[in-house]
């Protein structure tokens, strides 16, 4: 009997420990409130946002006979300059919003991660080519880029938006995995690894990325409220989305006219509290996912 | 030292160098035709052979990389070409590049102040009123967008108070130009001041916590100095090394923040310009801007460069 049991105990032990681990920092999280907070504004907003877009809330005909209608029971937010609904408007506008802000952060990191890794891992000449890349990326402040490449692109779609995002934001992830990995490439465990034959593309990915997993889930997320944000400006000034599609920048960007600021004060209000919200929820997220995942970098 | 700075400067110029190609070259991809901003479609189908002698006369039928040297070298000389309603670029460019100037370098001294003075006074009288506020302040800074900042400041300033113009550089009837200037100046440097003295703020705090609670510091009080001292002799003057690199690391970040802005007030600054000629597809203008500001931005990261070599040797003897 007990011989059995010592069989099995080993992975049931790393297993029961790995739980216990998953339990205690689950248990961090749910005490600190305003993470806690985040988490719940994120889940609501976002829920709502693709119910609003299943049930086909109608956010695109407009109605001459309802412009510029403070809000009321009927329009819960009011409705915009040319008489669309503007909880309607808020609803899709968010679907675009988060799904601009997740997917440019999710693809960013992952090609940051990759470059990252290779440098570092590599180093020497391919390390600096791939630096020199990064560094004349960054040379442009990110708007500005996104503004060239909107004019070279003469066309304002949301695939070209994402591609431009994307484009333009891995640097960050990249210089964190690049040292990451240029100090643990020493470690014990990658010459290992390296004596058994183990291929590099394994080691890599397998062996040593995932000890840099904790920092790039939480820039991913912290990431996701910087690329909403990057969109509203943008589609503020005009260059960002095209104006069919809503998103939250592209609702405020009625905002530009003086007459609105100052009379129409929900067309703003609403899609800026939105925005403001869900940056914020995902923020206090973000913080918290850092004490729990990476407590060295607090 | 010296060598290093040396080192870095002498980089500058290739990076430059490459930028511009990029530029240059992928603006031409956009396929717009100049001529067609200078002669009116009828005249231009009616005229095809002389269009063409125009065409061969202006040089546009070189090679593209031939057109490019020409460009470039008249660039070195200080000739920055024409926009395509007829202005000389070098004087647009002389005329709003001191206005953004002047709009980035008050945010940036003004959010240094006050950014590093709450980050101090928080991290000395952590929970204090000041911390609370501040924390308060730096959360909603972040969050909310930078130009719904503006606007709300619009909102109240201008149009609830009337205190404050709410765009443009200078009014055409001002009597005192110095006192314009501020009136208009000073929503638009609140608005950039408020987003950069968030982040600032909390980094500060807590570079003044890390260093307060060090043993150098316990030594100082031990020895009965007395407490304004150790905080600004010995406190302050350490957490200031980092804070000043994050300081600078920043400005990338108040000149992207500063194209919106100036479009939010209508500031004639060169992010504004940029913006305009994007819409209008005027790419000489594109083509200057976006120069300037990738030249801005490499000044801005060989000053954080220069500024961690000064601070952490190992930098120096790493390179």
């Amino acid at each position: 009997m007990s011989n059995n049991g010592s069989a099995v105990s080993i992975k049931e032990q790393n297993k029961s420990a790995a739980s216990s681990l998953m339990k205690k920092n689950i248990r961090k999280f749910m005490n600190n409130r305003l993470a806690l907070f985040g988490l719940i504004v994120i889940v609501v907003m976002t829920v709502a946002c693709v119910a609003g877009a299943i049930v086909g809330v109608d956010y695109n005909t407009p109605n001459p006979t309802i412009l510029k209608q403070a809000p009321s029971s009927e329009h819960i937010f009011g409705t915009d300059t040319i008489g669309r609904d503007l909880f309607a408007r808020v609803l899709y506008g968010g679907c675009y919003s988060i799904l601009i802000g997740v997917f440019c952060s999710v693809l960013s990191s992952v090609i940051g991660a990759v470059l990252g890794a290779i440098a570092g891992y590599f180093g020497g000449k391919v390390d600096s080519l791939i630096i020199r890349i990064s560094e004349i990326f960054q040379a442009f402040p990110q708007l500005v880029l996104v503004m060239m490449l909107v004019a070279l692109m003469n066309k304002r779609g949301l695939g070209n938006l994402l591609f431009i995002f994307v484009v333009t934001g891995w640097m960050t992830t990249f210089r964190m995995v690049r040292n990451e990995f240029m100090s643990l490439k020493t470690e014990t465990y990658v010459k290992v690894c390296e004596a058994f034959g183990m291929s590099k593309s394994s080691i890599m990915f397998k062996q040593i990325l995932p000890n840099v997993m904790s920092p790039i889930i939480v820039s991913t997320t912290t990431n996701v409220a910087f690329f909403i944000l990057q969109e509203a400006a943008l589609s503020f000034i005009g260059l960002g989305v095209a104006d069919s599609t809503p998103t939250w920048g592209n609702i405020l960007n009625a905002a530009k006219s003086v007459s609105v600021v100052t009379n129409q004060w929900w067309i703003w209000v609403f899609p800026g509290l939105a925005i403001s919200l869900f940056v914020l929820a995902i923020n206090f997220f973000g913080d918290g996912l850092r004490d729990v995942l990476d407590p060295k970098q607090q | 030292m010296f060598k290093y700075i040396v080192k870095k400067l002498l980089m500058m110029i290739p990076m430059l160098f490459l930028i511009s190609i990029i530029v240059y070259f992928s603006l031409n991809l956009t396929g717009i035709d100049p001529i067609n901003f200078m002669v009116s479609p009828e005249v231009l189908s009616a005229n095809q052979d002389n269009v063409e002698a125009l065409r061969e006369s202006l040089g546009l039928n070189d090679p593209l990389i031939v057109q490019y040297f020409r460009w470039l070298g008249n660039c070195l000389q200080g000739d920055l070409g024409y926009s395509f309603d007829g202005t000389p670029i070098s004087s647009l460019i002389a005329d709003r590049l001191p206005y953004t100037f002047e709009l980035a370098g008050y945010s940036l001294i003004l959010s240094a102040v006050i950014g590093i003075g709450i980050g101090i006074i928080s991290a000395i009288r952590q929970n204090g009123i000041i911390d609370y506020i501040g924390r308060v302040l730096a959360v909603l800074g972040q969050a909310v967008p930078q130009f719904l900042v503006g606007i709300i400041l619009i909102q109240i300033f201008s149009i609830k108070l009337g205190w404050f113009p709410s765009g443009n550089r200078i009014s055409p009837d001002a009597t005192s130009p110095l006192a314009d200037a501020f009136f208009h100046l000073f929503l638009p440097v609140l608005t950039l001041t408020i987003g950069m003295v968030a982040v600032l703020m909390r980094y500060a705090r807590n570079t003044m916590l890390d260093v307060l609670n060090s043993d150098y510091i316990k030594t100082a009080r031990s020895k009965g100095i007395p407490e304004w001292k150790v905080y600004l002799k010995h406190g302050f003057r350490n957490a200031m090394k980092p804070v000043l690199v994050i300081l600078v690391f920043r400005i990338p970040m108040l000149v992207g923040g500063s194209v919106v802005i100036e479009t939010v007030f209508s500031y004639p600054g060169i992010g504004l310009t940029m913006t305009n000629a994007i819409t209008s597809m005027d790419y000489p203008v594109v083509l200057i801007t976006t120069l300037i500001i990738a030249a801005a931005m490499l000044i801005c990261s060989f000053m954080v460069d220069v500024l961690n070599a000064l601070l952490d040797p190992r930098v120096r003897l790493g390179e």
